[in-house]
């Protein structure tokens, strides 16, 4: 309480709370006017502190209760529409949505037309070939390139929780962090994503000439530099798959809609796309799948160590975990659609509050104490 | 301002975070309630288009909402709200750079001027010593008004400014200090003068 004996510089006084309301607010609850009194140096350290805080006051709006449910109602609107589109089901007329939903497709169509105008102006060059070179030059921000030299897949997690499975002689370049409003990677070579789901920031694959688009999903890219096609195929959720703006024109950019099973075929000679609806028909298609796509993750009532061991095949790790504490374990659980922290993630939390995991590249180690 | 200072108190943000991350509307509310108009203006004294000011913070909310589950308790819950709505400003800036095809790189800046506290002066004597104050204080670099803002008129600790500011504890500190001690320095010269002129300046003692 008496810490203010020894104040000595005015920065002191400034930081204290009961003193900034005695000069603001003239409210003097610690005795500050009596205090000061006491001596004639400590005055005139007051003296200056309070003629500092009357010349720094700060930017303070007054904002009406009026304004204040204004925008308190326009924040639940907002909340509303994201859920809503995360949910990705009807728009429901919620209690706020109904006033500002018109508002908010009018801002969207007015910044849809923003950028495709933006786009239009930058790119007027007209390549035909994207090598993975200049698409990771182009990127200033710094990123981590993860090359797989061996002769099986790697796995990789990414800062959002995303994994991809890494085949041999492919690359793939990632933002040590994602920040901003999108999830960009850089692939060369062949990979299997798993994407976390985020609806407020779209993952963006860009490998060779396409880029492809998804909220969260899991999906395989085959885009080899020495090949004369790309090839996307879709396992699970929505994925939409479009020309990169560097080789499209505007009149003839193309994007196609893949849903699970879907897969499309893109031909760089000509920048032509091929949808391919039946993929057991495509004989190419089904012979490039990996092990994880073979493997299915729904599992009922099946022992805790036979769903590891499928999750070490499926990414080629290895998963230690205390045998004998989770040995009677059986769980019934649907890990289809996640990526591999988030399959660690629902396994653990299943099992129990004292159940965690570690990632550590290829090793997972989880610590727990039983199930119950 | 009165106001601020009183309710800036942590426990009970603690109190309304935990109860906002449990799915209670209210503490979302109140907690918006309570900070809407310092993220507005703090928000202001960086971009010049008020309305977007207002989205940004929303979506800071928004998002508190959407990911309470997810989200880390911060420190000082606050000092989390500022963060937010500067980055996001910083990101909006980033947008309009790229749109308008500028060659500046410089993040966003710190463009407000800090003002005088009219009503509570009563003498001449003081006023004239805070508006020279005010107008060293608004001489200073745009980062060291910045830290002086964050610290002296919202409460942040020198450790929240530093993260804020994206800079090292001690970087914070001598940004702090830098600023007032070229403003001691410049004032003793020009308090010496006043004193001579004036009896009045200690009035109030």
């Amino acid at each position: 309480m008496q810490k203010r004996n020894y104040y000595i510089e005015i920065e002191d006084f400034l930081s204290d709370e009961s003193f900034r309301t005695w000069i603001l607010s003239k409210i003097d609850e610690q005795g500050w006017e009596e205090w000061t009194l006491e001596s004639q140096q400590r005055a005139k350290l007051v003296e200056d502190a309070r003629l500092l805080l009357l010349a720094m006051k700060g930017p303070y709006i007054n904002i009406s209760s009026l304004e204040l449910n204004t925008a308190l109602e326009s924040t639940w609107a907002k909340i509303e529409e994201i859920k809503d589109l995360k949910k990705s089901t009807k728009i429901k007329t919620g209690r706020y949505l109904k006033k500002y939903w018109l508002t908010g497709v009018a801002a969207t169509i007015f910044f849809a037309f923003l950028s495709v105008g933006f786009f239009k102006n930058q790119l007027q060059t007209n390549h035909t070939v994207v090598t993975y070179k200049e698409l990771v030059n182009d990127n200033i921000e710094g990123l981590v390139e993860q090359t797989n030299n061996s002769n099986k897949p790697q796995v990789i997690t990414l800062s959002d929780g995303s994994s991809v499975l890494l085949e041999p002689k492919s690359k793939l370049s990632y933002p040590k962090i994602f920040t901003g409003n999108e999830r960009k990677v850089y692939l060369s070579g062949e990979g299997f994503f798993e994407i976390t789901k985020n609806s407020h920031k779209p993952f963006f694959v860009y490998a060779n000439e396409i880029i492809t688009k998804v909220v969260g999903t899991s999906f395989r890219i085959k885009a080899y530099p020495d090949q004369p096609n790309i090839e996307v195929l879709v396992r699970t959720g929505k994925v939409r798959v479009s020309s990169n703006e560097l080789v499209a024109n505007s009149d003839q950019k193309n994007e196609v809609v893949l849903f699970p099973n879907e897969a499309v075929r893109f031909f760089r000679c000509d920048l032509s796309f091929t949808k391919i609806t039946n993929i057991i028909e495509d004989k190419t298609l089904t012979s490039n799948t990996g092990k994880i796509e073979q493997l299915s993750f729904e599992f009922t009532d099946i022992p805790l160590d036979q769903i590891l061991k499928t999750i070490e095949q499926a990414y080629l790790i290895k998963i230690d975990f205390p045998k004998d504490k989770l040995k009677d374990c059986h769980l019934t659980t649907s890990l289809s659609d996640q990526p591999l922290s988030e399959k660690l993630k629902i396994i653990c939390n299943s099992i129990g509050h004292d159940t965690s995991f570690e990632m550590n590249g290829n090793q997972i180690i989880i610590t727990s104490q039983g199930c119950y | 301002m009165k106001t601020q200072f009183l309710t800036t108190k942590t426990y009970d943000d603690h109190k309304l975070w935990n109860k906002l991350k449990e799915g209670d509307e209210k503490s979302f509310s109140l907690l918006f309630e309570k900070y809407y108009g310092d993220l507005i203006s703090y928000g202001n004294s960086f971009y010049r288009f008020p309305e977007r000011v207002q989205d940004c913070v929303q979506d800071v909310f928004a998002d508190v909402w959407l990911y309470r589950e997810s989200l880390q308790e911060p420190n000082v819950v606050k000092a989390y709200l500022l963060s937010s709505v500067r980055k996001r400003i910083a990101r909006l800036h980033e947008r309009d750079r790229v749109f308008r095809k500028t060659t500046t790189t410089d993040s966003i800046e710190f463009l407000f001027d800090f003002s005088i506290e009219k009503e509570l002066i009563d003498d001449e004597a003081t006023a004239e010593s805070v508006f020279y104050l005010n107008k060293l204080l608004n001489d200073l670099p745009p980062r060291q008004k910045e830290a002086l803002f964050l610290r002296y008129n919202q409460g942040l600790g020198v450790e929240e400014i530093a993260e804020m500011l994206d800079v090292n504890y001690q970087s914070a500190k001598n940004l702090l200090h830098r600023g007032l001690f070229k403003l001691r320095k410049e004032w003793k010269g020009h308090l010496s003068i006043i004193a001579l002129l004036s009896s009045g300046v200690f009035k109030l003692i």
